[in-house]
């Protein structure tokens, strides 16, 4: 089912939770309503839901009119952030809730109901769980259960609201994973929510990056994270280091280094600012670039975060830099070393957000 | 739980003593004088009075005609104010709880109103009101409805004097559980009635539960405001506690007793029942293994919960 939304606006009291927010969602997508708290990423949720009414502006569910459907009409699966188990049945009971509420006519047999729940169970790896309680199973067991209860009832849409949240991040990735090859072999249309990046990157499809109640950014996960169109969206998709923009003589320069070859000075204003990621600094001999200090090493994993202190920067606002481990092994910077910084790629806001 | 032996389970009873602390065992010995004192103690001398002449004596004033018909009317009017707040307390709660609506806070301060007003100015309202000088007494009075000085009058004081507990009672528990179970509920189907059965009211049984025995001992010991609108019939509006006053008025102490006893024999099952439910309420006893391991340590409410909540975390 393609799900679209036409100026959708909502508020609560005074406070605007979203607005005007037109989006496609076609068929079979997996897409993820990325932002940061209060950005109105689960209100849009609920808004498609049908657990909220949007003030303003039309749901659509294959180009019908479903504003106003209540949400048991709308056959969508939801799922929360606390799995909203319901505590007094056993797991089965719980995923075969949607099938026993059924108006009689449209019930299937309890035998069916058996089989189908059985199958489910084991379609989310949960087969020896049925007569557990929700109590006695772990996070990520209980999230299952969750969205097995959802697909009980074959729904056309499948909403999740920051469906890992609460569990740590080995489970977390597991279940991204999981929930990634499910969509691809049951081909209904999900959407999900998260705060989290690197969730988003690594399971939508299509990336929907929310901020203030508004589309900031819609695409591909690479694109949205290679070429932000504001620097909210540069912010919020990775860390960035954010440098002042100094025009002189009607050149460009990011503390000395001279940028003016590959940017339109003419439309820079004059409070613009730089972000370059950290694996976007080249470090090279002090002479090479930007003088700097190394003021810390951390190895993380299969990469090195180094802080450098450059000259004409206050001291408690390091450039953050990215190398791999095995660059790091080779050249071997310690604390204290003089280093040379240059920057590989960098995009120029002014101050106020969009990009120039 | 630190176990450095094999991890047996201890026999029922026998736990790990803490080194004893002078201060605690004041503070405890405190508490239980001051119980004793004041909660055992009077509720002692009310048993041994009315069993002062014997247990023929106290069959007699219970088996009483007039007493009956006081434990008749008692038991049907909390029969009626029991349900009739049952229904108020659950929407109120509900309402209060899962939605979000304007008045909300002057209904939950009206809902607090009958715990605020004297039980005294609550009969004298329903004078007012329905008196034969009150507002609707004229109406009453033509169409021939007694409404004070008779059970209609007694019921609806209790039932305002007993308002509170059931609501009072589920608003923080429906609070807490929020409304994720039901939005579930619906997103799969069911209708408001299936969801209200199937998962509400699941959810809420203790509380409800222990929020009708609160309502119902309530609703069988009030005395204030009864006392205005009943008029004391004899046999006709005297519920126990009235007639418990009457008899001792009359200096008839071992009848007087005989029922109040049946009036704290009431009290005392309530409490039973109330502490059983607090004993069960930790759900998950019956459906964990490590609640049902914490079980044989744990025997008190408070510290079952802590216990279900660690559970609950570290999974």
């Amino acid at each position: 089912m393609s799900i679209a939304l036409r100026g959708v606006g909502k508020q609560f009291g005074e406070f605007a939770a979203v607005g005007n927010i037109d989006l496609d969602v076609p068929t079979g997508a997996l897409i993820a309503l990325l932002g940061p708290s209060g950005c109105g990423k689960t209100t849009l949720l609920r808004i498609i839901a049908g657990l909220e009414t949007p003030d303003e502006g039309q749901v659509l569910f294959d180009g019908r009119d479903a504003t106003s459907w209540p949400i048991r009409d709308r056959n969508v699966g939801f799922v929360f952030q606390h799995y909203a188990l319901f505590r007094h049945m056993s797991v089965f009971e719980n995923v075969a809730f949607g099938l026993k509420v059924k108006p009689r006519r449209e019930r299937p047999s309890a035998a069916e109901i058996t089989k189908k729940v059985q199958s489910l169970l084991e379609l989310v790896q949960l087969g020896w769980a049925g007569d557990r309680f929700p109590a006695q199973l772990s996070g990520g067991q209980r999230q299952r259960v969750a969205l097995a209860r959802a697909l009980a009832v074959g729904p056309d849409v499948l909403l999740l609201d920051e469906p890992f949240g609460a569990l740590d991040s080995q489970v977390r990735h597991e279940l991204r994973r999981w929930l990634r090859r499910l969509h691809d072999e049951l081909h209904f249309t999900s959407i999900f929510v998260t705060h989290d990046q690197q969730e988003a990157i690594e399971v939508a499809d299509t990336i929907v990056v929310l901020n203030r109640g508004r589309i900031e950014q819609f695409g591909v996960p690479s694109e949205v994270y290679d070429l932000p169109t504001s620097a909210f969206v540069h912010r919020f998709l990775g860390q960035v280091n954010e440098l002042p923009v100094r025009l002189r003589d009607g050149r460009a320069f990011i503390g000395p280094i001279d940028i003016s070859s590959s940017t339109d000075v003419s439309a820079t204003a004059p409070d613009s600012i730089a972000l370059v990621r950290p694996h976007e600094i080249e470090i090279g001999a002090e002479a090479s670039g930007w003088p700097a200090v190394v003021a810390a090493v951390r190895v993380i994993g299969p990469i090195v975060r180094l802080e450098l202190c450059a000259e004409g920067r206050p001291a408690h606002e390091p450039l953050e830099a990215e190398i791999s481990r095995e660059r790091f092994q080779y050249v071997g910077y310690s604390v204290g070393q003089k280093v040379g910084v240059r920057f590989r790629r960098w995009q120029v806001y002014p101050a106020n957000g969009a990009a120039a | 739980m630190a176990h450095a032996e094999p991890p047996l389970r201890r026999p029922p009873g026998e736990r790990a003593r803490p080194p004893v602390q002078p201060g605690r065992v004041l503070l405890i010995a405190a508490a239980m004088l001051f119980l004793g004192l004041f909660l055992l103690l009077p509720l002692l001398a009310v048993f041994t009075q009315a069993l002062a002449k014997g247990v023929s004596a106290y069959l007699a004033a219970i088996s009483d005609p007039m007493a009956w018909a006081a434990i008749k009317l008692t038991l049907w009017v909390a029969a009626i104010a029991v349900p009739f707040n049952l229904v108020f307390g659950v929407a109120a709660a509900w309402a209060i709880a899962k939605f979000e609506f304007r008045g909300k806070s002057t209904l939950i301060t009206l809902i607090d109103l009958p715990f605020a007003v004297s039980p005294v100015i609550a009969g004298l309202m329903f004078i007012l009101l329905f008196g034969a000088h009150g507002w609707f007494g004229g109406y009453l009075r033509e169409h021939h409805i007694k409404v004070v000085f008779a059970v209609p009058g007694i019921v609806l004081a209790t039932i305002f004097v007993t308002f509170p507990f059931i609501a009072r009672e589920l608003i923080p528990v429906m609070q807490a559980q929020g409304k994720d179970d039901e939005e579930t509920a619906l997103s799969l189907g069911a209708t408001g009635w299936q969801t209200f059965w199937r998962v509400t009211l699941p959810n809420i049984r203790w509380g409800l539960l222990y929020g009708v025995l609160l309502c119902n001992a309530r609703a069988m010991g009030e005395f204030g405001a009864v006392s205005v609108v009943s008029g004391h019939i004899r046999g006709l509006t005297n519920t126990m506690p009235l007639h418990v006053e009457i008899l001792y008025n009359e200096y008839n102490y071992t009848a007087a007793f005989a029922v109040a006893s049946l009036l704290a024999l009431l009290a005392l099952l309530t409490l039973a029942g109330k502490s059983f439910l607090e004993w069960r309420q930790p759900e998950l006893r019956r459906a964990g293994s490590h609640a049902q391991g914490a079980g044989g340590n744990a025997r008190g409410a408070g510290v079952g919960n802590a216990r279900d909540r660690t559970v609950r975390e570290k999974s």
